[in-house]
């Protein structure tokens, strides 16, 4: 007869993790969450730190549980490794070099290691210049997350400890199938069904008291989470760029010559944050006004203006919602007034 | 007896499990029957396919994307994208975002190479992003295991994906039976283990799995460091490219001439021109006129070509700021004044006759004054002149009125007539004196400047073609012809020395360093016939590459041999000519010189610009080819016997080492001043023995054995100065030397030879009052700093320095990131070793009953 190459049969197992035992987790079930501060800052941590530890672990190791979420969240690592390495290739050996070879190097590298910082920052923030505005406007919050509990396998005879994990997704992670389950309210305290889409509907002019909100609301949730989507993929990079050219104008050697980050001396840490202000907003205006001629000293503006122009046409597009229901009713078709002959 | 499947057996021998066939479904389709049929729900036959392209397929597969990211930024502008789709819009955003961080500082850069760099140095990053899995992962795994770890796949949709994307859901159904076994023969699974299959497809998600999380650990490491070592091998070939592209462009200036001219717009400053003309016609001309004229036509020009126009302007557009000119023509509107004043009054016709001054009076009563037939700027003598004629025409009618109040009457009127009438405002006596203003922009002065304008701009649409010549070929920056050939050489040249990194990094911290490491490496290498004669085979291949280079750069051949001279002087006599014909003479003597003398004319400096870098970057190189002629000669002492034969044995070895000193590390100063050096005032006169040299370095018997109190400046030994020159630049070059630079190949040779006699005639001439007669030859010459300047070139110890400081700090770069590199790629490759390994099932064995 066919055996399973691992079995678990003849065990006693469940499959469902409860505090206070041994496989000791936060979620039973797969949990939506409340999108705040703490709970992004806790969830990026918990997919930092993991994918530094737990996810390479199981990877190297070529565990049946790694999965595709594990090896995007690994993405982490790369882009880590990648904008330290970068730094490095552009600084690391600038300490050997002659005091003015040195000093010439070392305002490159800066400028290069604040871009890469700048790079990862304006890409992050300028997410949100899509993501507020399209919440304001249809009441959908494309980056709601849930926690998912993942059921494992097996990953030798002998272990039942680790039969659960966490993961992190978003609610409209996939526009495919985005988790529907998770917007539904919880019946059992009291909550309506439906009152995360009956809010949706009635921001967007649906109506109020629909019988059946979600239907209502999930191609209109879904249009909007396909288009803010490109608007981001779009325009979260050309920030990313406009970070990148900000970083290289002048003004910043201002702040590299008095950069510190020994918090602990407090005045000269308090001075270099001062500095760095300044750096900002001059190198801002700098990277805004130009120098030289013609397209060289606009090649700023184009490219803040670019940036810009994307964020605004993603998030114009994003509020053009062309999937909502019609409001046309049975009385519109059918006139009662009028003879008709069926049959 | 073999086990029976039971699930088999339970679909053959059930009633409701019956198979349905599916070509009748079609046709007679009954949903209750589809409803019983419990087989029926089961997943649609997969239209997915593996893809197998090659390196080949890169253009077609390439395009085939670009439609479908294309198609997929449509759908999802309409909000209609799948997941997929989306995906691949995010990697078009990050090259988008990267081509625009590569666009914005390709503005910032200067030149050609710097700014070519901003989009090589992105195209790197992201073929390493690519290249670095398939090199290092995707190739070693296949060669180690024989699994592709990144098979792509095309699912039913015809959406491209990784095979072994998500490893809970892999479509082992694209694999064939066949397929799947040869990977299995290849990783030694045995042929007889239950389950073959799927312990293969086990064995080969394992190891897909631990490289695909080898990729994310190595890439951010890998990724950067591969683009930086691209960029790095990509320099060279770039540098050989961009030179011979703008040697090319340079020379397409000169050859299409005429085309270059007319892209050069002026509309902007004719309009301006016309609108300045216009502005001025008729009127006066003034300061602001004359000053916007000559930044209208000096725009472009030089310094002091613009000085000379103002000279000219002097001349030929005189300012007189508020003169104007006042004759007997001017009479007429004097009385119309008085007239017009006196006709609102109530006064008769015969008295307003009888009060207005006639035109002899008018006349006589300012010509007595010298106050007419001139121009003047201040009228209140000649106001003053008609209040007078006006208060005795006055008195006279006043007097006839017994009452006295017509008396009054005419004061006050006569008062409005020299009173202005506001602020700012002339009276109307004043303004009837100020009608003709003394100079104004006539038709015929405007038609000149209108000329002169043309004939200037065509002069600097030709001059600014020649300029951007001249500069793309040897102006004092990076990436210029000959900036290019001086990298070029000067590469060769410290290569061919083959300098340990160890000297190589003590050479950079200083000139006095650099000089004793070269110094080393010279007398080494001239120690050694084979060795210097390789060296100098390595010098005159690239001091004749050099030469080839800088031939269009002559400017010592004839006008008609050389097209860019023969232009320049073309265009500058032309123009020359031309405004002299205008009258501009100033303008022209500063455009071509005075009288054919062309001296410190924009004619001159065209040419002369070139001449001078050329003189420069050449004189650096034949400085160093003599510096290593005359290192082989004091190893081959038997050479300068000549030189020295005379001189006790110490002075023979103080000469030497000045001679070495110099050629090595002297400045324009040290030949300036005929030397500095603390000699022994008596040396041992009864030792004439030759010098002893040994692996090319001289072993002193009495040099530096003595304390410096006892050495002194011996400051007029002129043999001395005269031998060390010969030394230096007099004597012929080593016949060693010669015969490796005589071959019709090296075409620098003549040139090379030319250099060193100026170069004794004009140091060892050169007159310093001090030492007047140090002299070679007896005849002082009188030449420039900055041609003494060019002709020293640059000091081997400084360039050699320069060189050991750029070798260094790439050299660190490279021996830490490449070392980093090829552990990284050490590591990869090894782990593949540790891959894929799983305990084998046992054989099955065959179970008899």
């Amino acid at each position: 007869m066919i055996s399973p190459i691992n079995s678990i049969s003849g065990k006693n197992i469940t499959f469902r993790s409860t505090q206070g035992e041994e496989n000791n987790v936060e979620f039973d079930k797969d949990t939506l969450l409340e999108n705040n501060f703490s709970t992004r800052s806790r969830i990026a941590l918990d997919k930092f730190t993991k994918a530094f530890t737990i996810y390479p672990a199981k990877g190297l190791k070529g565990s049946k549980n790694s999965n595709f979420y594990e090896f995007l969240t690994m993405g982490t690592v790369p882009y880590f490794i990648g904008s330290a390495m970068l730094m490095s290739i552009f600084n690391s050996v600038n300490s050997s070099f002659l005091p003015n070879n040195w000093k010439s190097a070392a305002k490159l590298g800066n400028k290069m290691a604040l871009g890469v910082l700048f790079y990862a920052v304006f890409k992050e923030l300028s997410k949100s210049l899509v993501t507020y505005p399209v919440k304001w406007k249809t009441g959908i919050d494309t980056e709601i997350p849930y926690a998912k509990v993942n059921y494992l396998l097996q990953e030798d005879p002998e272990d039942y400890n680790s039969v659960t994990s966490i993961e992190y997704h978003k609610v409209g992670e996939s526009v495919d199938f985005p988790r529907w389950d998770q917007l539904y309210g919880d019946t059992s305290k009291g909550e309506a069904l439906n009152w995360r889409y009956d809010k949706i509907a009635k921001k967007n002019g649906l109506g109020e008291n629909l019988n059946d909100s979600d239907q209502e609301v999930k191609p209109l949730y879904k249009e909007v989470l396909v288009k803010s989507k490109l608007a981001k993929s779009i325009s979260s990079f050309l920030w990313a760029a406009t970070g990148v050219a900000l970083a290289f104008q002048k003004p910043w050697e201002n702040y590299f010559n008095v950069a510190t980050l020994k918090f602990w001396k407090v005045k000269d840490f308090a001075h270099s944050l001062k500095v760095f202000g300044e750096s900002f907003v001059d190198s801002a205006v700098d990277l805004y006004k130009g120098e030289g001629s013609k397209l060289v000293k606009h090649s700023g503006k184009m490219l803040i203006g670019a940036a810009a122009l994307s964020t605004v046409l993603g998030v114009l597009n994003t509020f053009h919602i062309t999937k909502k229901p019609s409001k046309v009713t049975g009385e519109d078709v059918i006139d009662n007034k009028k003879e008709s002959v069926v049959g | 007896m073999r086990t029976s499947n039971l699930i088999q057996s339970y679909i053959s021998t059930h009633p409701a499990s019956q198979q349905y066939q599916s070509d009748k479904a079609v046709r007679e389709f009954d949903v209750h029957k589809e409803l019983s049929n419990r087989t029926f729900i089961k997943p649609l036959p997969s239209n997915g396919k593996l893809i197998r392209t090659g390196v080949l397929d890169y253009p077609s597969q390439f395009r085939k994307d670009m439609i479908y990211n294309w198609n997929a930024f449509k759908h999802a502008a309409k909000g209609e994208a799948n997941d997929h789709e989306l995906g691949k819009l995010n990697d078009v955003g990050m090259k988008i975002g990267g081509l625009a961080i590569a666009a914005y500082l390709f503005t910032r850069k200067q030149t050609p190479m710097t700014k070519l760099f901003e989009f090589i140095g992105l195209g790197t990053f992201f073929a390493a992003m690519d290249l670095w899995p398939k090199l290092f992962i995707q190739l070693p795994a296949k060669l180690v295991h024989g699994v592709n770890v990144r098979q792509e796949y095309e699912d039913s949709f015809g959406r491209k994906k990784m095979f072994y994307q998500d490893h809970q859901f892999i479509p082992w159904d694209l694999y064939s039976e066949a397929e799947i076994n040869k990977v299995g023969d290849r990783l030694g699974v045995p042929k007889d283990i239950p389950n073959r299959r799927e312990f293969i497809q086990e064995k080969m998600r394992k190891i897909a799995l631990q490289n695909n999380t080898l990729w994310m650990l190595t890439a951010g490491f890998a990724t950067p460091l591969m683009s930086a070592l691209m960029c790095n091998a990509l320099e060279s070939p770039v540098a050989k490219f961009l030179d011979q592209r703008a040697t090319k462009q340079a020379e397409n200036l000169l050859t299409n001439f005429q085309d270059e001219i007319a892209k050069v717009d002026f509309t902007e400053s004719t309009k301006q021109l016309d609108s300045l003309l216009a502005e001025y016609a008729g009127k006066p001309i003034t300061t602001d006129f004359v000053e916007a004229l000559h930044a209208n036509l000096t725009d472009g020009l030089d310094h002091m070509v613009a000085e000379g126009l103002s000279l000219d302007f002097d001349k030929m557009l005189p300012v007189e700021n508020g003169k104007f000119n006042l004759s007997n023509e001017h009479i007429e509107g004097i009385q119309t004044s008085i007239r017009g004043l006196l006709e609102d009054s109530e006064l008769s016709e015969a008295e307003i006759k009888s009060l207005i001054p006639t035109a002899e009076e008018l006349s006589e009563s300012l010509s007595s004054k010298g106050l007419l037939g001139g121009s003047y700027d201040d009228f209140s003598l000649h106001t003053k002149a008609i209040q007078d004629l006006l208060d005795s025409k006055i008195s006279a009618l006043a007097a006839t009125d017994a009452s006295g109040e017509l008396g009054e009457y005419l004061d006050f009127l006569a008062t409005k007539l020299v009173h202005a009438p506001g602020h700012g405002l002339d009276s109307p006596l004043m303004a009837s004196f100020k009608v003709t203003p003394s100079v104004v922009l006539d038709d015929n002065l405007a038609k000149m400047l209108k000329s002169v304008s043309t004939e200037l701009n065509s002069f600097k649409a030709k001059s600014y073609v020649l300029d951007k010549y001249a500069f793309m070929k040897a102006a004092q920056a990076p990436e210029t012809s000959l900036a290019n050939g001086w990298n070029e050489v000067q590469s060769i040249l410290f290569k061919a020395l083959k300098f340990t990194p160890e000297e190589v990094r003590k050479a950079r911290l200083d000139g006095e360093l650099a000089s004793s490491v070269l110094r080393d490496k010279l007398e080494t290498i001239t120690a050694d016939k084979a060795t210097y004669e390789q060296f100098v085979d390595e010098i005159g291949k690239a001091l004749n590459k050099l030469h080839e280079r800088i031939q269009s750069l002559d400017m010592t051949q004839e006008a008609k041999h050389n097209t860019y001279k023969e232009k320049v002087e073309g265009v500058y006599d032309s123009i020359g000519a031309t405004l002299k014909r205008f009258g501009l003479q100033h303008t022209a003597e500063q455009l071509v010189g005075y009288d054919g003398v062309s001296g410190l004319s924009s004619k001159s400096l065209a040419l002369d610009f070139i001449t001078d870098r050329v003189t420069g970057v050449k004189s650096s190189f034949y400085r160093f080819l003599n510096l290593a002629d005359m290192f082989y000669k004091i190893s081959h002492p038997e050479s300068i016997h000549g030189i020295l034969k005379d001189c006790p044995r110490e002075v023979k070895e103080e000469l030497v080492e000045l001679a070495k000193v110099t050629m090595l590390e002297g400045h324009n100063s040290d030949f300036a001043v005929k030397f500095w050096q603390k000699r022994n005032p008596n040396p041992d006169m009864t030792d004439y023995s030759d010098l002893e040299v040994k692996l090319g370095k001289v072993i002193n018997k009495y040099f530096g054995t003595h304390d410096s109190s006892e050495v002194v400046e011996l400051a007029n030994d002129r043999n001395y100065y005269k031998k060390v020159m010969r030394l230096l630049f007099g004597d012929n070059i080593h016949p060693d030397t010669m015969a490796r630079i005589s071959s019709s190949e090296h075409s620098f040779r003549t040139d090379f030879l030319e250099y060193r006699q100026r170069a004794l005639n004009v140091f060892g001439n050169d007159k310093y009052f001090v030492r007047p007669n140090f002299l070679v030859d007896g005849h002082p010459v009188d030449a420039s700093s900055w041609s003494k300047f060019l002709l020293m070139g640059s000091s081997p110890n400084e360039m050699f320095n320069k060189w050991a400081n750029q070798s260094f700090n790439s050299g660190k770069w490279f021996n830490l990131f490449g070392k980093l590199g090829a552990g990284l790629i050490g590591v990869t490759l090894l782990a593949q070793f540790f891959f894929g390994r799983m305990k084998t099932p046992q054989p099955s064995q065959e179970v008899k009953a």
